[in-house]
């Protein structure tokens, strides 16, 4: 690898263990929430 | 490594491997969906569509992850190399597997419907501003939209068209991917389930992946961090002493620049050529000699110690050095190197005094 590419590789992966992992927070603390009952397609049928 | 192209390298090994691979993809889901229609044998998730859409989704992510690890765990153990040989292929067939899964998706949650599937995914759930019903369709789409870009442009024509940096820049979309990819679970799947063990599953998963990419990036920086002191001597640096370079093998020494430079042992002869493969940019002194070409240990390509030049009919080219001995018998390698193709002055250490 060039000497550019390692120094990006290293840089962009915090940022992918950061966004990833606090999005996973978020979403957890919103959890566990109900499925759903009505697939998409139909609760747009049932409006329009 | 090919002479003409060809839509699908395949080859025997590569045929037996995608074998492999789909046969643990087949056992896989159907002990997924087994177990999952042991576990919740009524509700949503009982139906076998259901199923084999979470078994379809969570494969592609097992496999990806599997990708993801590979480059890094070779970077930190040699045993891990031949993994990087059959990658692309394994990298194609995530893709195919993730196309399933969301077209399956499509024609399953957003098919039957007046409006167009594609609009009926991006537009029946508005709550981009909520956390329990954000539509985590959102980020599965993006991350597929980089699956298929990258799948698309796997083949060495785009290799070779965008040239290897493009070409690797390019596809390092693969890592903001993998954090769509969990954050389209994290907001989807898991929002249903009570048992903490599959967010613990997610973090894992997370977790090694991003590990190894930094234990792996953090080698590399020291290795650089090393070049800071390297100072060329009327254009040459020294390398090492002779003995120190294992017969058949190199050693790898930082050049001022920044790149790197491979010093080879053949016999009594010492070589240098620059460390970067043509083709992805591998590193060649961490490859071996097979019937005297230097081997690139990711991918195969081959170069001849003496020139550079692949072999016939093959017509890639890194450029070479020169080397010789210093008084005191080291070897001193010139800093600039030499025009593509020009072979590069040579250490004969049968005819040295």
């Amino acid at each position: 690898m060039k000497r550019a590419h390692r120094r990006v590789h290293l840089l962009l992966w915090p940022v992918v263990y950061l966004t990833a992992a606090l999005g996973l927070v978020a979403a957890m603390r919103a959890a566990p929430v109900e499925p759903v009952s009505e697939i998409p397609s139909a609760i747009l049928t049932e409006d329009s | 490594m090919g002479a003409t192209y060809k839509a699908v390298q395949w080859n025997g090994n590569k045929v037996v491997y995608d074998l492999y691979v789909l046969a643990a993809l087949a056992a896989f889901i159907g002990v997924f969906m087994s177990v999952g229609l042991m576990a919740h044998p009524t509700g949503h998730t009982a139906d076998p569509v259901v199923l084999l859409i979470r078994a379809l989704g969570c494969a592609a992510f097992l496999m990806l992850t599997i990708i993801l690890l590979i480059g890094p765990f070779a970077r930190l153990n040699r045993r891990f190399l031949p993994m990087l040989y059959n990658r692309r292929h394994l990298g194609v067939m995530t893709f195919l597997v993730a196309s399933a899964h969301f077209g399956l998706s499509l024609f399953w949650y957003h098919g039957g419907g007046p409006l167009n599937p594609f609009v009926s995914l991006l537009v029946s759930n508005p709550l981009y501003n909520s956390a329990p019903g954000f539509p985590f369709e959102a980020f599965g789409l993006a991350a597929f939209a980089v699956l298929f870009l990258l799948a698309a442009t796997s083949h060495d024509f785009w290799l070779n068209n965008l040239s290897a940096p493009v070409w690797k820049a390019l596809h390092m979309l693969i890592y903001p991917a993998y954090a769509l990819l969990v954050l389209h679970v994290a907001f989807g799947a898991l929002m249903t389930e009570k048992s903490p063990v599959y967010p613990a599953l997610m973090v894992a998963a997370l977790s090694l992946v991003s590990g190894a990419h930094l234990c792996a990036g953090l080698q590399e920086w020291r290795r650089d961090s090393g070049m800071k002191g390297v100072k060329a001597t009327q254009g040459w640096i020294d390398i090492c002493d002779p003995a120190d370079i294992p017969d058949g093998r190199a050693v790898i020494a930082p050049l001022p620049s920044g790149d790197r430079v491979a010093v080879f042992r053949k016999g009594v002869r010492i070589h240098a050529i620059e460390n970067a493969c043509r083709h992805q940019n591998g590193p060649l002194g961490e490859g071996c000699l097979k019937d005297g070409l230097v081997t690139c240990p990711w991918h195969g390509w081959q170069y001849r110690l003496e020139d550079g030049v692949s072999p016939p009919p093959f017509s890639e080219r890194v450029a070479t050095h020169d080397v010789q001995l210093s008084a005191a018998g080291r070897v001193l390698v010139r800093v600039k190197k030499n025009p593509l193709g020009r072979a590069g002055a040579f250490i004969d250490l049968g005819a040295a005094p």
